[in-house]
């Protein structure tokens, strides 16, 4: 068969040689910008982003929403990673710091420090869910402890606060919660695990826990919880995470 | 989306609950090399992901709406006949069969490839909710198996996207070049047509002289 090459070698005005060299700039572009953090200027688009999304999170949430653990699922026992931002895993040492005491204050009526025998002595609640971490794996466990939401009943929080903070001494770590989050059923002041009570790995003597939190949220360590009529970041949220991380 | 998804999926390169194995993904555990993906770290691809999905949300309204207010949906929904058309291009593919089978605006492969994109595109979106929201949307999660299966089909779905895209990319240069231009500026010219030119991949790149085969345009 007999072809003619000119009717090919021009395609929209561009040659071969014009298309093959744009063709290997856009490439090694495009290879540069991989694993890259993106441009520089997009961080401002993308902080925007993160606020708009959080008006829709915060639209989407219910109360009545419940996490429930699929009927086949195990639970994660000892292979539920340990996480912490202090170099050891971090001890309340009491003849250092005296008696552990968590704090309840910022704008409630009636500002507490409520001991773990205070806390044990609240109502308590056991409930088996998912654990989800913002690196995209879940873990089944069974958190025992106290509603947070009883706890803010206690304290009386006043109509101006908006959002909680909940403070630890794992280093400087805390992340702040929208009210909402912190008053859904399944939010507890945990302080057993699977049964027993919770260990220095995984936020003895009390942690913040819930399912409609991504797992960098719930705080362990726990030393102050503070209601607030402001937002106040957080420990991941300020390394660049969602701030709002729910689930 | 396809590489911030990846730098995601490498925080945790599994998709087994913790304490439970999972049957059907060869590579737990194994990350992706980290120039397929994007992000730099977690939350920056957390971050671009999230902000992203937005566009393709929309790109997608757009498409569709598009696609439904010009017709052109008529030429992508399956019809009867399709399978038997899909198998004579494969056979023509394969030298199994001589003359390129007659078509419409697609090829039947190319037709079943541009239904399913979208298909894929809007499974992507819909798995990708249901693990964004577990909880508040947990019947859209359960839907899918829940939390952990929503992500393996988010990961099927993007495969699925990235096959047929590599595939569309490879065939418009190996198959029918004249198209590129006409992506941008319309005016296609039929008689450069793989069907035309009886083209395979790298076959019959070039057009028949048109004194061989096309009748003189009309006047």
């Amino acid at each position: 068969m007999k072809f003619d090459p000119k009717e090919f070698v021009s395609i929209g005005g561009i040659d071969r040689r014009e298309f093959l060299a744009w063709g290997g700039i856009m490439s090694a572009a495009l290879l540069a910008a991989c694993n890259s953090r993106g441009p520089k200027s997009a961080e401002k688009l993308l902080r925007y982003a993160e606020r708009k999304n959080r008006v829709v999170e915060r639209a989407l949430f219910r109360h009545t929403s419940m996490d429930a653990v699929r009927p086949s699922a195990y639970d994660a026992r000892n292979k539920l990673p340990s996480y912490f931002i202090s170099r050891t895993v971090p001890v309340w040492d009491e003849s250092v710091r005296g008696k552990w005491a968590l704090e309840v204050s910022g704008l409630v009526a009636n500002p507490m420090r409520l001991t773990l025998e205070d806390l044990q002595r609240l109502p308590r609640v056991s409930e088996r869910v998912n654990h989800y971490c913002v690196e995209g794996w879940t873990a089944v466990e069974t958190w025992t402890g106290c509603r947070f939401s009883d706890l803010a009943k206690l304290a009386r929080v006043s109509p101006e606060a908006h959002y909680v903070d909940f403070q630890s001494f794992d280093d400087d770590y805390h992340e702040s919660w929208d009210l909402e989050s912190a008053m859904h059923g399944q939010t507890v002041v945990a302080y057993g695990l699977d049964g027993k009570m919770l260990e220095p790995a995984h936020g003895a003597p009390a942690r913040v826990y819930s399912p409609v939190k991504l797992g960098y949220k719930n705080t362990k360590y726990l030393t102050k919880i503070v209601f607030m009529p402001k937002m106040n970041g957080g420990y991941w949220s300020d390394m660049g995470y969602e701030w709002y991380g729910g689930t | 989306m396809v590489g911030s998804g990846l730098r995601i999926f490498n925080a945790y390169p599994a998709f087994a609950r913790r304490g439970e194995l999972f049957c059907c993904y060869p590579f737990e555990h194994k990350p992706i090399p980290a120039w397929l993906t994007f992000g730099g770290w977690l939350g920056g691809a957390r971050n671009w992901h999230f902000a992203m999905m937005w566009v393709l949300v929309v790109n997608g309204l757009v498409y569709l709406a598009f696609v439904y207010l010009h017709g052109e949906w008529r030429d992508l929904v399956p019809r009867k006949g399709d399978i038997r058309d899909s198998w004579q291009m494969v056979k023509f593919y394969a030298f199994k069969r001589k003359d390129h089978p007659h078509q419409g605006k697609h090829n039947a492969l190319q037709k079943a490839a541009y239904f399913l994109l979208p298909v894929a595109g809007a499974f992507a979106v819909a798995t990708g909710i249901a693990i964004w929201k577990p909880v508040q949307l947990s019947l859209l999660t359960d839907l899918f198996g829940g939390y952990v299966w929503a992500r393996y089909w988010h990961f099927v779905a993007m495969l699925v996207i990235v096959i047929l895209s590599v595939i569309h990319v490879f065939m418009v240069f190996a198959v029918d070049p004249y198209s590129i231009p006409a992506m941008i500026t319309g005016n296609y010219d039929e008689r450069n047509s793989p069907e035309a030119r009886n083209a395979r991949p790298f076959y019959h790149l070039f057009p028949r002289r048109q004194s061989a085969q096309s009748p003189p345009e009309a006047t």
